[in-house]
C-alpha cells in the first residue's frame, strides 16, 4: 500500500510476519519503522500535548 | 578566659568582624580571625591555602547535577541545519509547530574562541532558531527537550538556568516543563517556568525556579518522560541563539555543567537515544560488519550497538547506501528494523532492486560524504 511517499512493507522473520512503515525522503534517504510506531507517532503529531 | 575590667571576655569575637548576609568569621592565623565575604548564589566553599582565609568560594562543577543531555549543544549527529517539525535536531533537541507559511532554521554556530557567555568556559557550539519569514495561525513554535522518565524531580524545586541572546531584542512566548505520563498515562501536567521573557542582544544567562508536582496517584504509561519545553515568538521573525541549558534541583542556578561532565560521556549519553554512523567520505564502510543476502533483493543486517540504548530501537533512517560485493555496488532502496532487535543489536532488512546472490555476504557503505545509517530510541 502506497499513501504519499509513505510505503508499507509486509516481512517474513523467524517469529512471523512485521509491517513496515518505510517514508522515502527522496535523494535515496529512508526512514523505516515498524507500522505500529509510524501509527503512534502519527497520532502524537495530529494531538500534541501542548499547554491550554 | 581574659575578662577586661568592663567584664568583656577580651577572648571573644566580635560580632562586627561580618559585615553582610551570609558572611564568615574565619581564623587567618593564630587567634585572629576575618570576615569571609559571601560568594554569589550556588557557589561552594573549598579549603585554598593561597589566600588569606585558607578558604576560597568557587562554583559547582560537579557532573551529574544537570539533567539536560547536551545542553551546550556540543554534539550534532544529524546534521547542522533543520527547518521540519517533529524532528529532532541537536542531539536530544526536537523542533516541533504549526502554522503556515513561516521559513525558519535551526543551525549550529560556532562561538568564536573567548566569546563564549561563561568566564573559562569556551563552549564550542551554540543553537541558533532563525524565524526569517513570520508565518500565519501558528499556535506553538517549540524547542524541547525530554529527560527519560517523569520520575526526573517530582516533587521536587527545580531550577532551570540557560544563556540567550537575541538579533534584536525579542519577546518569546514562554518557557515552561511538561510531566509527560507517556502512552497510556494520565494527562501532562504543565509548570510554568515564565511567561514572555524578553532576551536582549547580549549573552545573558535567565534563570527560573518552579515546584514540580508529586506523581502521586498519577498513572504511569509507556515513555514518560519531564519535558523542557522552550516556546519561540509565533507569527513574527526572530533570530534566538542559546547555549547552556541546565536543569537541577533545587532553586539557585549553580555553574553550569554538562549532565555527564566530559566530552565522550556526552555522546555516549545522546547514544543511548540515537545513534548515527557516517563514513563523511564516499564509499567508505557505514557498518562494521557484512550483510547477508536472503534473495536476489533483501539482505539481512545485525548490528551491535556501541550503546545499549534506552529501549528497543523504534526507528532507523539512512541516506545513500549501497551493497557491495567489491566489484559492483547496489543501492539501498528500503531499510526495515525488525521488532526482533534489541536495546542492544539493530536487526533488520536491506532491499535492493536486483542483483545481489543469495547468501553471499555485502559490505555496507555510502555513494556520497553525507550517507549514513541511524537508530532511534528517542522519547
Amino acid at each position: 500500500m502506497t499513501m504519499d511517499n509513505v510505503t508499507f512493507l509486509v516481512v517474513e522473520t523467524m517469529n512471523g510476519t512485521e509491517t513496515h512503515a518505510i517514508i522515502d525522503k527522496g535523494n535515496n534517504e529512508f526512514t523505516s519503522m515498524l507500522k505500529s510506531e509510524y501509527d503512534r507517532r502519527q497520532a502524537e503529531q495530529s494531538t500534541p500535548n501542548l499547554p491550554a | 578566659m581574659t575578662v577586661n575590667r568592663n567584664g568583656v571576655d577580651q577572648g571573644a569575637v566580635s560580632k562586627r568582624t561580618v559585615t553582610a548576609k551570609g558572611n564568615l568569621i574565619v581564623g587567618t592565623a593564630n587567634s585572629v580571625v576575618s570576615n569571609l565575604a559571601v560568594g554569589n548564589d550556588g557557589e561552594q566553599i573549598v579549603a585554598d591555602s593561597s589566600t588569606s582565609t585558607g578558604l576560597r568560594y568557587q562554583g559547582n562543577f560537579a557532573a551529574g547535577k544537570n539533567k539536560v543531555i547536551n545542553g551546550d549543544f556540543g554534539i550534532w549527529q544529524r546534521g547542522t541545519t533543520f527547518s521540519t517539525s517533529a524532528a529532532y535536531t541537536s542531539d536530544r533537541w526536537e523542533l516541533i509547530f504549526d502554522g503556515a507559511g513561516a521559513t525558519r532554521a535551526i543551525t549550529q554556530q560556532t562561538f568564536t574562541p573567548g566569546t563564549a557567555p561563561v568566564a573559562g568556559y569556551e563552549g564550542q557550539y551554540f543553537y541558533r532558531y532563525n524565524q526569517s519569514v513570520a508565518g500565519t495561525t501558528g499556535t506553538y513554535n517549540i524547542v524541547r527537550t525530554k529527560l527519560e522518565d517523569v520520575r526526573t524531580f517530582a516533587g521536587q524545586t527545580v531550577t532551570v538556568s540557560f544563556w540567550a541572546k537575541a538579533s534584536v531584542t525579542t519577546s518569546m512566548t514562554s518557557v515552561y516543563l511538561t510531566q509527560n505520563f507517556g502512552s497510556g498515562g494520565s494527562g501532562g501536567v504543565d509548570i510554568s517556568l515564565v511567561t514572555s521573557p524578553s532576551f536582549t542582544t547580549s549573552w545573558v544567562r535567565y534563570s527560573y525556579t518552579a515546584a514540580v508536582p508529586s506523581i502521586t496517584g498519577k498513572t504511569l504509561g509507556t515513555n514518560t518522560c519531564l519535558e523542557l519545553r522552550i516556546n519561540y515568538p509565533l507569527n513574527s521573525t526572530f533570530t534566538v541563539d542559546i547555549w547552556g541549558v541546565q536543569m537541577e534541583a533545587g532553586s539557585v542556578a549553580t555553574a553550569f555543567q554538562t549532565a555527564t561532565g566530559t566530552l565522550q560521556g556526552e555522546l555516549a549519553a545522546c547514544q543511548r537515544y540515537y545513534y548515527r554512523s557516517t563514513s563523511g567520505v564516499a564509499n567508505k564502510w557505514i557498518l562494521p560488519m557484512c550483510v547477508s543476502a536472503i534473495n536476489g533483493t533483501s539482505a539481512i543486517y545485525a548490528f551491535s550497538l556501541p550503546v545499549t540504548m534506552r529501549t528497543t530501537p523504534s526507528s532507523v533512517d539512512s541516506s545513500t547506501l549501497q551493497l557491495v560485493d567489491g566489484l559492483s555496488g547496489y543501492a539501498v532502496t528500503a531499510i526495515t528494523l525488525s521488532a526482533d532487535s534489541s536495546p542492544a543489536i539493530a536487526y533488520g532488512t536491506m532491499g535492493v532492486a536486483s542483483g545481489i546472490t543469495v547468501r553471499y555476504p555485502y559490505s555496507v557503505n555510502s555513494t556520497s560524504a553525507s550517507g549514513y545509517i541511524g537508530f532511534s530510541a528517542e522519547l
